[in-house]
Parts: structure tokens; C-alpha cells; sequence
């Protein structure tokens, strides 16, 4: 079984199936291609998003629906096609593609997921596109929940 | 910032070289034609949001995993860091 190195498990066996190819890389790292989805029942809901080629780029994900069960998907036709999916009808969630939000961890301690830009997975061919949805009223950062509430003065 | 109106088919000029149309206005969306010169740019917004947004979430270390993990736990997605036996 092939190897790579990992930013936050070390080194690690990973399987061909748990490899997703992204045509155009994601935005901001339009280089890196290729990602081991590092998916550990202990970890869940958390999906690792592990780079093939740069092992300290790993990305931290939540499928979509644990976020908002109602997530709708609202994917261009051109980023269908990118994924060699029907570009006539949007695919079901769970059935034709994963849907992963990214985490970001800000300022104020504030974590938020990526809704406006979700990452979709062909899971018959695992070919990727973190496909942006123009015409959805999604933000980019969602709040997932602050930390710790602001201590009220009484 | 600086307004202006414009019809379907106006435009309106940036500098020399840049040239937006306005193809197509409906009530919630319009369509616009950008003319420039190849060096320049063009993308949707959002796209820039989400580079940045890549970027920051790119910096994510183990400290701020544990915490996430807390939060995750009280949503109730998941178990807490130790609470209960890990399986």
C-alpha cells in the first residue's frame, strides 16, 4: 500500500480510493491536485483533507450535511462537467457526490465552514471541484459556534 | 464609491483599456461583458473569498483541532476529548 506523510498523523498507509483528484487544484493552492481524504471513524464527523504533495498542507472538513442538513447544491454547469457529472441536473449528496465544507480557524477564536464554496467529490471517479455557488446566499464563513460565550457583567 | 446607472446594453469605461457592458439586467441578477487587456485579472469575488478563506484555513494546527473538537461536542456531533473511553 502506497505511504505518505501526513501534517498531523505522520506517516500513513492510504488506499487508491481514498485519493480525490482536483483538475484545477483548490483556490489559493491551484498547484496541489491531488488529496488523500483521511476519513477515521474516531474522528468523525471530521474529514482530513491530507495534499499528496506537500505533506504540511492538510485541510480540515465537515460534510456538508452535518453542518446544514438542508444544504442545497447549486453547481455551474462548467464545474459539472469538470467533474464528468450530467451538467443538467445538480447531483444528490451522498449518492452521486461527498460534499465537504472547509474549516477555517480565525481570529476571536471563531471557527467557521465554507459554505459558499464547498468541496464536491464524483464519488465514481473521485475527481474533485471546490466549486463556488455565485447564486446561493452562502457564506464563506459560517460560524460553527464561538467558543466560549462573552461573559455577561452584571 | 462611485454610483452610476446604466442600461442594458450601457457601458462604462475604466481607464484606457477596460470596458464593462451591461448585456442582460434582470430584477435580481445582471450580465456583464468585461473587455481588458490579458495582464488584467478578472474573476468573481467569491473566488477571491475563498482563496483567502483556503489560505487561513490552511494554517490550522493541532491546538486548534482540540478546540474544534469541543465545539464539535457541543453540538453534539461528537464526543468530547476525554470523556468516555476512546474506541
Amino acid at each position: 500500500m502506497p505511504e505518505c506523510r501526513t501534517k498531523y498523523f505522520e506517516t500513513m498507509e492510504y488506499t487508491g480510493d481514498s485519493v480525490i483528484r482536483l483538475p484545477n487544484g483548490l483556490p489559493g493552492f491551484e498547484q496541489e491536485c491531488e488529496f488523500v481524504l483521511i476519513d477515521q471513524p474516531i474522528n468523525r464527523p471530521l474529514v482530513f483533507v491530507q495534499s499528496l504533495a506537500t505533506p504540511d498542507l492538510c485541510f480540515v472538513a465537515l460534510p456538508v450535511l452535518s453542518v446544514d442538513p438542508e444544504y442545497r447544491l447549486l453547481i455551474s454547469p462548467e464545474d459539472l462537467e469538470a467533474m464528468g457529472l450530467n451538467a443538467s441536473a445538480q447531483p444528490a449528496i451522498g449518492k452521486d457526490v461527498a460534499c465537504l465544507v472547509i474549516v477555517s480557524f480565525g481570529e476571536d477564536r471563531l471557527m467557521t465552514a465554507n459554505l459558499l464554496a464547498p468541496l464536491v467529490i464524483n464519488l465514481s471517479t473521485r475527481v474533485a471541484v471546490q466549486t463556488i455557488q455565485s447564486s446561493s446566499n452562502y457564506s464563506h464563513r459560517h460560524p460553527l459556534l464561538t467558543e466560549e460565550p462573552e461573559p455577561v457583567c452584571s | 464609491m462611485l454610483v452610476v446607472r446604466r442600461r442594458q446594453g450601457e457601458s462604462v469605461l475604466i481607464g484606457d483599456d477596460i470596458e464593462i457592458v451591461v448585456l442582460e439586467a434582470g430584477a435580481n441578477r445582471v450580465k456583464l461583458g468585461i473587455m481588458a487587456p490579458r495582464e488584467i485579472l478578472v474573476f468573481r469575488k467569491e473566488l477571491e473569498l475563498t482563496r483567502e478563506q483556503n489560505r487561513v484555513a490552511a494554517t490550522a494546527d493541532v491546538t486548534a483541532l482540540s478546540r474544534l473538537a469541543n465545539v464539535l461536542g457541543d453540538l453534539g456531533l461528537r464526543r468530547k476529548p476525554g470523556s468516555g473511553q476512546s474506541v
